[in-house]
């Protein structure tokens, strides 16, 4: 028998095996689109609506205007009226509200003297991301403020020798996603972490399994070779693991318009390199698994925490540690992620991702022998 | 239920824990490793971020511009591209993640009194960075605005309750370390029970006089003393290297903690005894642990969900699981402020339990 005869008729097992279990199957499949559609409808990580609790101890139309300020702005949501700031810590030990105003009493008679009041802003430091972009957007807004009560001063004091200066204005631009839409920053990353954590998890009991049914004697009496009995083993959820991919950014094109804007092939060739890297990864802690229990808990452990974490999708990892900066590269995911933001985003195509796709390629590769090699060894003993 | 038989079979599931070395090795030092790995990812205050700097005006104002961008810990300007066309190659390689573009003219407005736009440019590939990028160059770019000293106007005195530096790393540790927790305690128990069933010991348990009841309070007390073990571990090597203050009540952290705890064996229990299939589990628990860790507040803030979907993070156990730990930790919290979220814990505890009781007992009807 040929070589690839084999493999294939190992493929054709493996197939039959999973067409077995159609519920596992059916999770494998849908809950990929499940959570695409989390991710890219329901999240965000613009900071917005800011439960805000209000303290206005002075209650006059100048205080009214300033709590307006921050109603109009999407940034802050006031949800409370607190009738003394001892309130205000209260909600933030409750965790109900991000960020507090305090107007004090005097605050319009003491603006109508001329004088310059001090409003509070008081941020619950148990929210960190929000409370900097809280305090970043407070100080903005009491700038705008100040400024314009300068301004009718200035009027009202008819000199027209105080012709204001001019101010800076920042205009924020987004490339590549004006709008600032989330999916669109989301769904990128996310059918990266995706594909991992169904590719890795798959593979990872495989060889395990074998083992634990008694069923590898007879693979070994076969005339499967070690090598022949991986790629048989990573062929069928390739197909599956690809089927996925092409389902989901199918999706994100055409329902959450998702720009594609680079290389489509490129593109294709990092997703099934990248399927390839992290079945191999499944793989490998199959071969070195003692039970299916162990196998099961190394994957989920390897590809789920990982791919969230150390592959850049959340968390930008330019400030981290220099150990853990060389952890990541240990991870395709964080290849991937460059390659698939690039051709999403940035139109990027082979010219641009070439060392993305080496890497692949060459992390697939050593990781396929490494698992042929640790497997072989444990049959030795 | 009697004592003897539960003892029996608390003692058999610890035996068949200890046969499998590895396992055991992967519940405790597994999570330590990813506690203290991601503690860093999770916990990094960004700053250093690479930032150009395309200086069209080429004055006195838009110099005092750049070097305040140098000299903010969050920007690092590398590069000053002479027009915005170089800055597109920087931005597309990603060697830069944010741009400021000062356009021509700039000081001659602000000197005749015109409002002047400066543009701050960021990668939105990198939606982190970009969005926080964005707030801090319109704080730098205000000071630049007129000083009105002395005039009338406003000043907020901002102030930071319970954590002055908004470190992240003290608000984050707490949150991570129940994620960790309920991931490695869903993935070993929701094969506690399926595990059986495939390997037919399942129903040879059930040809002894062990009664359901029994059998559930047997496979939960060893998995509990797992837990809280592994819990209390990862908790203190957490607070231990990464510093992290503990400011509340330790009654109300530990007792949020044990009724989440419960959850987590609860859910995992459950999880194993409607699968048939240990991979059918092991989706299953994907499943939960996904939308849990998104939703739950921890990496995105509920409150820029939609509005329909806010309300599901209420059924999140971790949510709550979040709350007491973020407010026993950081605020300085106690059971006046978050007896709601403790009960709620204790709520999803009993329904669970009573709900894994109830398959089982339609199960094993079957």
């Amino acid at each position: 028998m040929s070589r690839h005869v084999r493999v294939l008729a190992l493929a054709r097992k493996e197939f039959t095996h999973l067409f077995r279990d159609p519920r596992a199957l059916a999770m494998v499949l849908l809950l990929p689109v499940l959570e695409l559609v989390l991710f890219a409808w329901a999240i965000s990580f613009d900071v917005k609506n800011v439960p805000t609790i209000v303290c206005d101890l002075d209650q006059s139309a100048a205080s009214r205007s300033y709590v307006d300020s921050y109603r109009a702005s999407s940034l802050f949501n006031i949800v409370e009226q607190a009738s003394n700031p001892e309130d205000i810590e209260a909600s933030f030990k409750k965790g109900e509200t991000v960020a507090g105003l305090v107007i004090p009493a005097g605050y319009s008679s003491e603006l109508d003297a001329g004088g310059r009041p001090a409003v509070a802003v008081w941020l619950n430091g148990a929210q960190t991301n929000t409370a900097k972009v809280a305090q970043a957007y407070a100080e903005a807004l009491n700038q705008s403020n100040s400024r314009s009560i300068t301004l009718s001063w200035v009027d009202k004091q008819g000199a027209a020798s105080a012709q204001a200066a001019g101010i800076l204005e920042p205009r924020l631009r987004t490339w590549y996603n004006p709008d600032r839409v989330s999916s669109i920053f989301l769904v990128p990353g996310i059918i990266v972490v995706i594909v991992m954590i169904v590719a890795v998890q798959q593979t990872a009991v495989s060889l395990v399994k074998e083992r634990e049914q008694h069923t590898e004697e007879q693979l070994l009496l076969s005339p499967l070779t070690d090598a022949e009995l991986m790629v048989g083993k990573i062929l069928p959820w390739a197909v599956f693991t690809l089927a996925d991919v092409v389902v989901i950014v199918g999706l994100s094109v055409t329902a959450f318009e998702v720009p594609l804007r680079g290389s489509i092939l490129a593109l294709g060739l990092g997703f099934v390199l990248f399927t390839i890297a992290s079945l191999s990864i499944g793989l490998l802690v199959s071969s070195l698994a003692p039970s299916m229990e162990t196998g099961n808990m190394l994957a989920q452990l390897i590809a789920f925490l990982p791919a969230f974490m150390l592959s850049g999708f959340a968390f930008p990892l330019d400030a981290i540690p220099g150990v853990l900066q060389g952890i990541s590269y240990l991870f395709p995911g964080r290849y991937m992620l460059t390659l698939s933001r690039g051709v999403f985003l940035k139109g990027a195509g082979f010219a641009e991702v070439w060392l993305q796709l080496a890497a692949l390629a060459g992390y697939a590769v050593v990781l396929i022998i490494l698992a042929t090699f640790l497997y072989h060894r444990r049959q030795r003993r | 239920m009697k004592i003897s038989r539960i003892r029996l079979l608390i003692w058999k599931e610890f035996k068949q824990l200890g046969r499998d070395s590895l396992l055991l090795r992967v519940i405790f030092l597994m999570p330590l490793m990813q506690l203290v790995m991601f503690g860093y990812v999770i916990a990094a205050d960004v700053t250093n971020v690479p930032t150009a700097v395309v200086d069209l005006d080429h004055s006195q104002t838009s110099r005092s511009i750049s070097s305040a961008l140098s000299a903010n810990s969050y920007f690092k300007v590398i590069e000053r591209p002479a027009s915005e066309g170089e800055l597109a190659e920087l931005v597309d390689t990603s060697k830069v993640k944010v741009a400021i573009v000062i356009p021509e003219r700039t000081e001659a407005r602000l000197v005749s009194g015109e409002t002047a736009p400066v543009s701050v440019i960021v990668d939105g590939a990198d939606a982190t960075t970009a969005s926080l990028s964005g707030a801090y160059a319109s704080q730098l770019l205000a000071q630049f605005n007129p000083k009105t000293a002395g005039l009338p106007g406003v000043d907020a005195k901002i102030r930071v309750f319970f954590n002055p530096t908004i470190s992240t790393v003290i608000t984050m540790i707490p949150g991570l370390v129940a994620v960790i927790v309920m991931l490695s305690l869903l993935v070993v128990l929701s094969q506690a029970v399926v595990k059986e069933r495939e390997s037919g010991t399942l129903e040879q348990m059930f040809t002894t006089p062990i009664t359901q009841g029994e059998y559930l309070v047997g496979k939960v007390v060893p998995y509990m003393l797992l837990a809280t073990g592994q819990s209390a571990l990862v908790t203190i090597v957490g607070m231990w290297w990464f510093q992290v203050p503990f400011n509340g009540s330790v009654g109300a952290a530990v007792l949020g903690q044990f009724f989440f705890l419960l959850v987590c064996v609860a859910m995992g229990l459950m999880v194993s005894v409607v699968s048939s299939t240990r991979s059918q589990a092991q989706q299953m628990v994907m499943f939960i642990m996904i939308p849990s860790m998104v939703l739950c507040g921890l990496i995105f803030p509920i409150e820029s969900m939609p509005e329909i979907v806010q309300p599901v993070s209420n059924l999140i156990p971790l949510t709550w699981a979040l709350d007491v730990l973020r407010g026993t930790f950081v605020a300085g919290s106690g059971f006046g402020e978050l007896w709601l979220s403790l009960v709620v814990l204790a709520g999803f505890a009993v329904a669970l339990f009573t709900g894994a009781m109830v398959v089982v007992r339609r199960r094993l009807a079957e």
